[in-house]
């Protein structure tokens, strides 16, 4: 199997080549991103590349000749880049190496990642919808998902290959930018005065581990990927020893201000997570890439915070207070 | 049949079981746990802690008497189905029904979509009425109740949640007769909480086959006249 990994650069792109890497029957892995991988790999080939440089890109991926894609150049808003980027990148991305991919001639199976945004939020939809709910998405980058999905649809229909859809949590890890972790790190963080909803995330291993069942198993569909349990705005920001400060109705345009100034720009999906919910049913998934273990929402919440503090140099004195 | 109660073992949950009543901790505990946010919460919205700390006190409170309570399963998913008459009781009667039979907790189907109260009733362990919401309750593993009736409250009307049972099939459903009682805490008769017999579709049935889901209400009404006629 020759697996071309999109967006490889990224925390999740660069941990699915890792594991990868470790399986003797992938034959080669292979990646581009606009950012270099976070950590070191082994084999795998990396080219940086901007999503948006088509030729650069098409000659890549047509010279690799690809049997699988694990598709992860989907930017997630506010997360590396502004939103207009993030949507542009991931429309050119996903256009651009799925068809140089099918081009190459070799193509057997696709993976790309979506994510729960997908179904939307808002009156008379399923609390807790599984992946046979209808998609409305509600945000900019719930509509990007279904738009990666769509295209990904469409070349499983025109070429018959098997293709799959990982609808993904939040993802958020202690080192991995996500514009949820760095709301909730702030030293105060707004949350709904009335509602307490619940939301789910999922650990960037967890996630990468998805991926990689999904693309050796050749799967085929929809899949929720959440992590167990869920946690509420209310509860995760008192877990990280935050002040709660209870937002109504308009006031929620001051804090995405000052949430803004304060250096973690709140996009749309994002408010629609601490105001409405962001939860799915993770069964499917669950067994059928037999992910076992998967990291909890509370303990990806928990890992945010035990990494969180950026602690300035202290003066003179305070050094030993420091260590202490 | 359901992956997640397997997986639901490592959600940290700081000592609260999702599915068994625990005896609660003292008041400053538990206020120190709000404060400190170590507390379990659901993909329901549910918060396992404060449904035992604010339910229990009411719900221990009302005379019920149970009839074939054995049949209540200890383990794993399950459908009640129940008649009511007034409404807003008939939830309260039932989980206590089911805390005197089997310590477990029990959701509650359909709860009123009004901003404050639709949280906090979450809180409490409620669901929406939508049938995909209760199949995704039931897939979690949970022991969960709905009423014989669009809604808990409103209009009376006994029909059977067609679009519930096709969209649950597959987990036992439980008809459950409700004999209403005093109310909360007065000293006059009690409620009368009777089991039926758990009800499947046969075996080899499509799951959702609207047919069989037309058979199977048929089946939960006549079972719960018939318990009704009994009592």
């Amino acid at each position: 199997m020759r697996v071309l990994v999109t967006g490889m650069g990224g925390h999740l792109g660069t941990r699915v080549a890792q594991f990868l890497e470790a399986r003797p029957d992938v034959e080669a892995v292979a990646g581009f991103d606009f950012v270099p991988p976070r950590r070191r790999l082994q084999r795998a080939t990396f080219k940086r590349v901007d999503p948006r440089d088509r030729d650069r890109l098409v000659e890549f991926v047509l010279d690799f000749a690809p049997t699988a894609v694990a598709h992860f150049g989907v930017y997630e808003p506010a997360a590396r880049m502004s939103p207009r980027a993030a949507g542009l990148s991931t429309e050119e991305c996903t256009v651009n190496a799925l068809g140089a991919a099918v081009r190459a001639g070799a193509l057997e199976r696709v993976v790309v990642r979506s994510g729960i945004e997908v179904y939307g939020r808002g009156p008379g939809r399923p609390e807790v919808p599984d992946e046979q709910a209808p998609l409305e998405p509600t945000t900019p980058f719930g509509r990007t998902c279904l738009e990666v999905e769509a295209h990904a649809a469409g070349v499983a229909r025109r070429h018959d290959i098997p293709v799959a859809a990982l609808r993904l949590a939040p993802v958020s890890g202690s080192r991995a930018p996500s514009p949820i972790g760095r709301l909730l790190r702030l030293p105060a963080v707004p949350v709904p005065a009335f509602a307490d909803p619940p939301f789910q995330l999922l650990h960037t291993d967890d996630a990468a581990t998805a991926m990689l069942e999904a693309v050796v198993r050749g799967a085929e569909g929809a899949f929720n990927v959440v992590g167990p349990g869920a946690a509420s705005p209310w509860q995760a920001v008192r877990l990280g020893n935050r002040i709660p400060v209870p937002v109504v109705g308009p006031g929620w345009l001051v804090a995405r201000t000052v949430a803004d100034v304060a250096g973690s720009p709140v996009p749309p999906h994002v408010l629609e997570l601490v105001r409405a919910d962001r939860v799915a049913d993770g069964a499917r998934a669950i067994e059928e890439f037999e992910l076992r273990d998967m990291i909890p929402t509370q303990e990806v919440v928990a890992d945010l915070y035990a990494w969180a503090s950026v602690t300035s140099l202290p003066g003179s004195g305070a050094a030993e207070a420091q260590t202490a | 049949m359901s992956p997640t109660v397997a997986a639901r073992a490592a959600i940290p949950n700081y000592g609260i079981d999702a599915d068994r009543l625990l005896g609660s901790d003292s008041l400053v505990g538990a206020l120190r746990r709000r404060i400190d946010g170590r507390y379990a919460v659901d993909e329901f919205g549910g918060d396992p802690h404060l449904q035992d700390l604010v339910l229990n006190p009411v719900v221990d409170r009302i005379r019920v008497v149970v009839r074939h309570g054995d049949r209540l399963p200890r383990l794993g998913p399950a459908l009640l189905v129940a008649n009511r008459r007034l409404g807003f009781a008939e939830p309260f009667v039932l989980t206590a029904a089911v805390h005197q039979r089997t310590r477990r907790r029990l959701r509650i189907v359909g709860v009123p979509d009004i901003p404050l109260l639709s949280t906090l009733t979450h809180k409490l362990g409620g669901i929406g009425s939508r049938a995909a919401d209760v199949a995704a309750v039931l897939r979690a593993g949970h022991l969960t109740a709905a009423p014989l009736a669009p809604s808990w409250w409103g209009v009376r009307v006994t029909e059977v949640p067609r679009e519930l049972l096709a969209a649950t099939m597959g987990f036992p459903v439980f008809p459950v007769a409700i004999r209403a009682g005093g109310p909360i805490g007065l000293w006059l008769r009690p409620w009368v909480v009777s089991v039926g017999e758990p009800l499947a579709p046969p075996a080899g049935t499509s799951l959702g086959d609207p047919l069989v889901a037309a058979e199977l209400s048929e089946a939960v009404q006549q079972s719960i006249a018939a318990q009704l006629a009994e009592t």
